[in-house]
């Protein structure tokens, strides 16, 4: 293996100036403001100030979470049975309904998106066919509705791929095993299946709350900017008002918040009590 | 004669297998190169100006699209470079004092000539040296005039945005320029006052206006929105408005008696672009009167030629019935939008407040 060390260096040359040097950026920027004709900038705290002394940032911040807990609590209730089914069927067909849930990925979020605003508007697709069984019309655009549909369907197919891929490679003989010790399927399911998918979830968990907590364009498309999430704050900052400053203290801020309930699902992950397994 | 002769050489090189037009070689003798790097706002251009210019010229135009002067600036300022850009008044006004433009060789712009009565002397370039204007226009309402009574907005003017018999029935362009342009319009203010209280009133005036309407914030978007009539009532550029009343017949153009904002578009040579006779090539080739008619007749902005506006707008014209197509001249409470990073930031976060607000 020593022979093959220095591939490693391309690498881990890559990683600095990919991921260090953006990240160390933001740090200095979030820390900084513009300077006087002395120096070129300043160290301060007040770009954090000023988010925290803000109830508006705060409401958003909130709004922010409350909605990505949603979508994910959305994706596991729904991607969990769905991941389940197709990992319990033969296995031709259980690649055939993963593929079908990896097409659509294939394919840009914003264009899969802006094809919703087809489908959900005043007189879009649904309400066409709802017209045509006398529904409707409904007003779905523009709601809290519309944004967490448009978010739970662009991220649910992580959901299903980190769970499908914990259950398909389940020992099946543990479950024959359950089974033969006297369980019935219910208690096989909550003792058997469901612990060993755990991390499949937790990982799923994280892939769905990473994006639906920082996604900025699904509210501004489907919410017409009037459900402002943080993601839409920080764009706002890089993009229009150009206070790199405020908008890197604000991705500091998510980061942390981020790394935080990492953390916590990997303890969760990692404690073998809440992982079921009883001894 | 010597057309001729060019026309034979062309022709043999055509045959020679090299494509139509004129040759990339004759354009690298030419220009030094026979690419150019076009930087433009998306749905900003005729069908065919980039094909025919590419066949004139026997030059390749690669094509960028941005949705913002500021993402264009972000862009800019990360090094990126450009041979033409096509920023809005404010952000030439900016480029301009931060020395990020090239001084423009107007002996190399013949069809300066052309240039309509409406978009020349402007008060961010006077004299051309940066930039040469591509569109023009106003901001006004546009509203369904079948669900809206003309005379209620003809009275009301943007006061109809906070008018909630029409509330839920609104598109509010999402943008602080725009949106603090009303506002402050509305209350009667200059759309470029920096006094504290004018700002706050004018923030007040939009929150009311988020907490009692239910505006939905579009972009682009606006214009299908009021095509297919899902709103009856929204503020939008007079371009878009252009192309709303052309597609829908029910809709209606009106430029508020407070003011609006005079805005022009107009094409730029970045500092570091890397191809500037060729850029020189473009901007002069734009002006003329094919180009020119190209552009306006196909994307519904008012021209910057003088004859193309006078055609279109004219007896017989494409938008002759169009009332959205010419820009109003000379009315003293329009105003046009001068630079001014300080007071951007304050309103880019009021903005972003005022959407927050539940």
């Amino acid at each position: 293996m020593r022979q093959f060390r220095s591939m490693v260096y391309p690498y881990v040359l890559w990683i600095a100036i990919m991921i260090v040097v953006p990240m160390l950026m933001i740090l200095l920027y979030a820390f900084t403001k513009e300077g006087n004709s002395v120096t070129t900038f300043r160290f301060t705290l007040e770009n954090f100030g000023r988010f925290f002394r803000d109830a508006v940032f705060l409401d958003v911040l909130k709004r922010s979470l409350v909605i990505a807990v949603f979508t994910t609590v959305v994706c596991v209730l729904l991607g969990y049975p769905i991941a389940y089914v197709i990992a319990s069927g033969p296995e031709k067909s259980s690649v055939f309904w993963i593929l079908m849930i990896t097409i659509p990925t294939w394919i840009n979020m914003l264009v899969r998106t802006y094809a919703w605003v087809g489908i959900l508007q005043d007189d879009g697709l649904l309400n066409h066919l709802l017209g045509l069984l006398g529904i409707g019309p409904f007003h779905i655009m523009y709601t809290t509705f519309a944004v967490v549909l448009g978010m739970v369907y662009n991220f649910i197919p992580f959901m299903i791929l980190q769970i499908h891929t914990s259950l398909a490679k389940m020992d099946k003989s543990l479950l024959e095993a359950a089974n033969d010790l006297g369980a019935n399927r219910l208690q096989t399911f909550l003792r058997v299946t469901l612990p060993l998918s755990l991390p499949g979830v937790l990982s799923g968990i994280t892939l769905v709350f990473l994006p639906a907590v920082s996604s900025f364009f699904i509210p501004k498309l489907l919410g017409g900017g009037q459900y402002v999430l943080i993601g839409n704050v920080i764009e706002t900052q890089f993009l229009t008002s150009g206070d790199w400053n405020f908008g890197s203290a604000i991705s500091l801020i998510m980061a942390i918040i981020i790394m935080l309930s990492m953390y916590l699902t990997r303890k969760v992950d990692t404690d073998p009590a809440a992982n079921g397994r009883r001894e | 004669m010597k057309k001729i002769l060019a026309m034979i050489l062309a022709m043999t090189v055509v045959l020679a297998g090299c494509g139509g037009g004129t040759s990339a070689e004759d354009a690298v003798e030419k220009y030094g190169s026979d690419t150019l790097k076009l930087y433009n706002w998306g749905e900003y251009m005729g069908e065919n100006l980039i094909k025919n210019f590419e066949k004139e010229f026997g030059v390749k135009v690669i094509l960028e699209y941005f949705d913002s002067n500021e993402m264009m600036y972000t862009k800019l300022q990360a090094g990126d470079a450009y041979d033409v850009l096509v920023p809005s008044d404010y952000m030439i006004e900016r480029l301009m004092a931060e020395d990020m433009l090239q001084e423009l060789d107007l002996s190399k712009i013949p069809n300066l000539s052309n240039l309509a009565e409406g978009v020349k002397g402007l008060p961010y370039d006077p004299e051309n040296q940066y930039s040469v204007p591509y569109f023009w226009g106003s901001v006004g309402i546009v509203y369904n005039h079948e669900n809206v009574d003309p005379a209620v907005v003809e009275a009301q003017g943007y006061e109809i945005l906070r008018n909630t018999d029409y509330k839920g029935k609104i598109y509010v362009y999402d943008s602080e320029r725009d949106s603090f342009m009303m506002a402050f319009k509305a209350l009667g203010y200059s759309m470029n006052t920096e006094n504290e209280d004018e700002i706050q009133a004018a923030y007040q005036w939009l929150l009311d206006m988020n907490n009692t309407m239910e505006p939905v914030y579009v972009t682009d978007e606006v214009i299908d929105g009021m095509i297919t009539g899902t709103k009856d009532i929204a503020v939008v550029y007079s371009g878009d408005a252009t192309t709303i009343l052309e597609e829908n017949e029910d809709m209606s153009f009106w430029m508020p008696m407070e003011g609006t904002n005079l805005w022009s578009d107009a094409m730029v040579i970045p500092a570091n672009a890397e191809n500037p006779l060729l850029a020189h090539e473009f901007i002069n080739y734009v002006l003329t009167y094919d180009a020119s008619m190209e552009n306006s007749s196909y994307v519904g902005y008012a021209s910057s030629n003088q004859q193309v506006l006078d055609e279109l707008s004219g007896e017989g014209g494409l938008f002759a019935e169009n009332e959205a197509y010419l820009p109003r001249a000379g009315y003293a409470k329009d105003e046009v939008f001068e630079d001014n990073p300080v007071l951007k930031k304050k309103l880019a976060e009021l903005w972003i407040k005022v959407k927050a607000a539940k």
